[in-house]
């Protein structure tokens, strides 16, 4: 592949860097099964609004990822985690 | 058929000790009656809960893994819905995904055992090699 910027000003073509490689937190530390009740790990999975975050994101491989969505969802039922972010109250 | 299930409720804030080992109880008779095993049961106990349930801010968790029937945790349900002092209840089961789960440790060790392997072959490649020439060879391959 060419660089998109060597379009013939005289300038050297634009470096380009590819983004470090994101990789699956759950097949690194070789979990199988993910668990709704460790809330405290779940929390890195979600946004600051409460969103799960979709995997090409967050970098966890499909298997894990389909796991992770219930685990949050399970975690959400039993008041683990939250549904969207906290109230702020006008003071 | 008997599986691994995982039951979890949330009782009110407001409750003494005595009446959280009644629930408790409760359930527990529930699965030993039907010749089930409790493995494990966790008490949490009290805990900020993310969002007010009923507006209580805290909760008293617990959660109980045992081996029963599948057709007593319908009865399970229905009494923890009848108890007013439950705030939420889930019911899972655990041995759901074993097979693939199983599956995957047994790729990963093997995965490992040739990786060690290759570590192992290739260490003693190096020691003879010098040690500045692999360092550039590295970092050319960064660039």
């Amino acid at each position: 592949m060419q660089p998109r910027s060597n379009t013939g000003d005289g300038k050297p073509p634009k470096k380009y860097y590819s983004a470090r490689k994101k990789y699956c937190a759950f097949c690194k530390d070789k979990i199988t099964l993910i668990d709704y009740k460790n809330h405290k790990n779940l929390e890195n999975f979600i946004s600051e609004t409460g969103r799960i975050f979709p995997g090409r994101v967050s970098g966890t491989c499909a298997y894990h990822q389909k796991q992770l969505s219930k685990a949050i969802k399970r975690a959400r039922q039993m008041a683990l985690l939250r549904f969207t972010e906290e109230k702020k109250r006008i003071t | 058929m008997t599986s691994r299930y995982e039951i979890g409720f949330i009782i009110t804030p407001e409750v003494n000790e005595e009446e959280v080992k009644k629930i408790i109880e409760s359930i527990t008779a529930t699965i030993k009656k039907a010749n089930g095993v409790i493995e494990n049961l966790d008490e949490w106990g009290r805990k900020k809960m993310a969002f007010p349930i009923k507006k209580n801010l805290e909760g008293y968790y617990v959660f109980i893994q045992a081996e029963v029937d599948g057709t007593i945790i319908a009865t399970i349900e229905r009494r923890l819905k009848q108890m007013e002092k439950v705030l939420r209840f889930i019911t899972l089961r655990l041995d759901d995904k074993l097979k693939k789960s199983n599956k995957l440790t047994k790729k990963w060790a093997k995965i490992d055992k040739l990786r060690k392997k290759t570590m192992a072959s290739s260490s003693e490649e190096k020691e003879s090699e010098d040690f500045l020439e692999n360092e550039e060879e590295t970092d050319a391959t960064e660039k």
